[in-house]
């Protein structure tokens, strides 16, 4: 197809976007231009608008005022339908293939080959090869979306929205399940795409993984654009700047780290594959875990929370070892884990957050046969007071609440029951700016009043800020433990990269 | 107004009301004092027996058992106390008790092979009654002891003794799922299981107890049902486990766990109770009063589901109207 546009004529842009709900502002005059070629960044705090911008887009929500411009001309987009007619495409956080059925079919759902009932499965299995090739990805088409990887799934997901020959693709955190290997391929696809002059929004919490992604960024708040993509420095600095409104220590690390050993693990084993796994760790310290996602990181925490069962080895608290058989044990121990995944693990949606924060410790209740409601009322309102809970959280169900909410209330379960070693497993994972400092301020709370701290993160600056020493995992092993202060971010790609190696 | 329309209680609350309004507008004989005490004879049963599928259906499990599990229990406690002599109230404990196993042979297999709560109480279903005609040559066993219709039909300060039943174990089952560490992980265990692991409780020993409540239950049931009747029967119960749940379902219980409220149930356990009785009061044929029951617990769910939806109009009303 000739190439007739006018290049500096943008492939799409949204002008003075505004978008009212009930009275309430959710978009402002909002105005993006997105050049074909180009990555554009979009950031912003939870509930600054990028979510209803990106839904006016895909024609889930229309517009209260302004217009949206497909090279230069404004166009309506009814519905989700039309807008993937009009060439976009997006990709959000919530996946949207059917696990049960194939790759190609998931691609091609919706928009079948074929004439009327009968399907052309040549044609659908020839064209999904297709889009995996420009992709240059090895997927099989005929396999069963449930059997791919949680990285392939979401490679899938981007084959089916490029397959309708879209000219903008709109990605909305599409590497918050991905390890550090699987984020490098997608960032390989996506300037794979752009250089085939696809323009492309994209969104995510991982400021670095932004500034190393993108051409230029847009910054919102409070649904209005704060920072335009001709005036925003492609830095973490200046995004973090430009998003909380101020220049501020952006890891406010303390060292708390005492003498006494807190926690010790001792060759633990496990069929999870983790292998002879020794480290001690200090009253106040925070010991980081660091490597790939899938290296035994997450399967450590598991160990030591008694949830996989220890084939070899003892953990010890306080130099008592635990005889650990399931979680309740390690709790009872003062061992507290906030999961990776708060919303699978974590939190219990059919209630508030008052017995959300108690229920590891009904004990301070009272006796189990009379549990005072006043006194939980009284001591998980002190906890929304020191965690610095919304006011509007409050009473609400957890459902309903930010996740730099929900996780505070995570976090708060835990210091209801006391705990003394709190192992965090991907703690700021998709929680905004403000959640995020709130949560390192935290840490250093713990670690002041003398409780130890494991630390897993895949955000390798906040792996390295927040941390004492560090253990770099590999395979289910650790294989070196250093001061963090010793530890350059080059080496944990490294690690991550020889893991691919060996594998 | 809105707070209000969200509040759980109110949509079983009002379909009740609108539920005794029909009954005591259309049938003269309703709210005459002899209905009204058969009402409360006949809720007693299922509001008992639907105490132990709230449990069960808390922690995101379902019993399709106590109807079987009935049938089983009176027959068993039958033929103890008119073959075996065993004195009264010992076989009632031993009934209750009985009941508690069979519920906890439920749990063991749900709780701890890990087998689905539909399969393992589908096949207790069937099983427990094909085991209730084992005994006496499936014939049914009369007049099992002269002080067994008192149980039922006795009055105390001249309410119905059943009533009494009823209101003692609503309210401790109320206050066990309010106020104790077991209540609340019932609620916990249901809500989510993974994070109720991870919080330290014991998710199969929940799960194990709540059904070992409904297996209890059933017992209290089994006793209730023989006293009425003054016998026992392989026929007994049959049908009961669609009352009980449907009770809990009525009164907003969600069958996807750590949804649900006790008072709620017995309020939904009323509603059927009188459906039932007016539909009989007019002669209407059995066939037709089950067919009504399906499209009751179609409708309860179905509003109830609706219910937020309609709050949320209101509400986006009442905003855009402040806004004007």
């Amino acid at each position: 197809m000739p190439d007739q546009t006018n290049k500096a004529v943008p492939a799409w842009e949204v002008r003075n976007l505004t978008k009212r709900f009930a009275g309430i502002v959710a978009n402002d005059s909002v105005s993006l231009s997105l050049e074909r070629g180009q990555i554009h960044g979009l950031l912003g705090e939870n509930g600054c608008g990028k979510s209803t911008l990106i839904k006016m887009m895909m024609g889930v929500h229309q517009p209260s005022a302004g217009e949206i411009l497909r090279d230069g001309q404004p166009v309506t987009i009814a519905g989700p339908t039309a807008a993937r007619a009009a060439g976009l495409a997006a990709v959000f956080q919530e996946f949207s293939l059917v696990p049960t059925l194939t790759v190609a079919e998931n691609i091609w759902l919706g928009n079948l080959p074929g004439h009327r009932a009968k399907v052309d499965w040549q044609t659908m299995r020839d064209s999904a090869t297709e889009v995996m090739a420009r992709l240059s990805v090895a997927i099989d088409p005929e396999a069963t979306v449930a059997d791919l990887s949680v990285a392939d799934q979401q490679l899938v997901e981007i084959a089916k929205a490029i397959a309708t020959d879209a000219s903008m693709l709109i990605l909305d955190e599409p590497t918050t399940a991905l390890g550090l290997e699987e984020i490098k391929d997608l960032h390989r696809i996506l300037r794979k795409l752009a250089a085939q002059d696809k323009a492309i929004l994209y969104i995510s919490h991982r400021l670095d993984e932004v500034e190393e992604l993108v051409d230029c960024v847009t910054v919102l708040k409070d649904g209005r654009v704060v920072s335009t993509a001709a005036e925003t420095e492609v830095s973490v600095d200046a995004f973090v700047a430009a998003m909380i409104g101020e220049i501020s220590n952006h890891y406010p690390k303390v060292d708390n780290v005492r003498d006494k050993i807190l926690l010790e693990a001792r060759g633990l084993r496990t069929a999870n594959r983790v292998q002879d796994v020794s480290f001690n760790v200090h009253a106040g310290e925070v010991f980081g875990l660091g490597g790939v996602l899938g290296s035994g990181r997450t399967e450590i925490a598991r160990a030591l929370f008694g949830v996989d069962r220890l084939l070899a080895g003892e953990v010890k608290v306080d130099g008592k070892t635990l005889r650990l058989r399931s979680p309740a044990d390690a709790v009872a121990a003062g061992i507290a884990l906030v999961p990776e995944n708060r919303k699978v693990d974590g939190l219990f949606f059919n209630f508030q957050g008052q017995p959300n924060m108690s229920i590891s410790k009904l004990a301070r209740l009272g006796s189990p046969a009379a549990m005072s409601l006043r006194t939980e009322e009284r001591l998980t309102h002190e906890l929304y007071d020191r965690l610095e809970v919304s006011a509007s959280a409050k009473d609400r169900l957890v459902g309903l609440l930010s996740g730099g909410n929900q996780q505070k209330i995570v976090i708060g379960r835990w210091l209801f029951a006391g705990a003394r070693v709190f192992v965090l497993d991907e703690p700021t994972q998709g929680i905004d700016v403000g959640a995020r400092a709130a949560v390192y301020t935290l840490i250093n709370e713990l670690t002041a009043a003398g409780h130890a701290v494991v630390l897993i993160s895949s955000d390798d600056n906040e792996l390295l800020a927040m941390s004492d020493r560090i253990g770099i995992v590999n395979h289910g092993r650790l294989v070196d433990i250093r001061a963090a202060s010793d530890v350059r971010k080059s080496d944990l790609v490294r690690a991550s990269s020889e893991q691919e190696t060996a594998a | 107004m809105n707070a209000l329309l969200r509040s759980p209680i109110i949509a079983p609350l009002a379909a009740l009301l609108i539920v005794t309004a029909i009954a005591a507008l259309t049938t003269p004989r309703f709210l005459d004092t002899g209905n009204l005490s058969n009402l409360a004879l006949q809720v007693s049963i299922v509001a008992i027996v639907a105490i132990g599928s709230t449990f069960v259906i808390l922690i995101a499990g379902i019993d399709l058992s106590p109807g079987s599990a009935i049938a089983l229990l009176t027959m068993i406690f039958a033929m103890s106390v008119k073959f075996q002599g065993i004195p009264l109230p010992i076989a009632i404990l031993l009934t209750i008790a009985l009941g508690a196993g069979l519920g906890a042979f439920n749990g063991f297999l749900t709780a701890y092979l890990r087998i689905p709560a539909f399969i393992t109480t589908l096949a207790a279903l069937s099983a427990f009654r094909g085991m209730a005609f084992l005994f006496n040559n499936g014939s049914p066993v009369f007049s099992v002891h002269d002080a067994l219709e008192g149980i039922f039909y006795g009055t105390f300060l001249g309410l119905p003794l059943p009533l009494y039943y009823l209101i003692i174990l609503y309210a401790a089952a109320w206050y066990v799922l309010r106020y104790t560490a077991f209540g609340r992980a019932v609620y916990a265990v249901g809500g989510n299981p993974n994070a109720a692991e991870l919080s330290g409780l014991k998710v199969r020993r929940i799960q194990f107890f709540a059904f070992m409540i409904a297996g209890a239950m059933a017992g209290i049931g089994a006793v209730l049902m023989a006293a009425r009747l003054n016998s026992g029967s392989p026929n007994y119960g049959v049908g009961l486990e669609l009352s009980a749940i449907a009770a809990a379902v009525i009164g907003g219980a969600s069958l996807a766990g750590g949804r649900g409220n006790i008072i709620n149930t017995l309020i939904g356990a009323l509603t059927i109770v009188i459906v039932q009785n007016a539909l009989n009061l007019n002669a209407v044929p059995t066939s037709v009063q089950t067919i009504v029951l399906g499209a009751i617990i179609v409708t309860a769910v179905g509003l109830d589901m609706w219910r937020n939806e309609i709050g949320n109009v209101l509400h986006g009303l009442a905003a855009t109207r402040r806004k004007s």
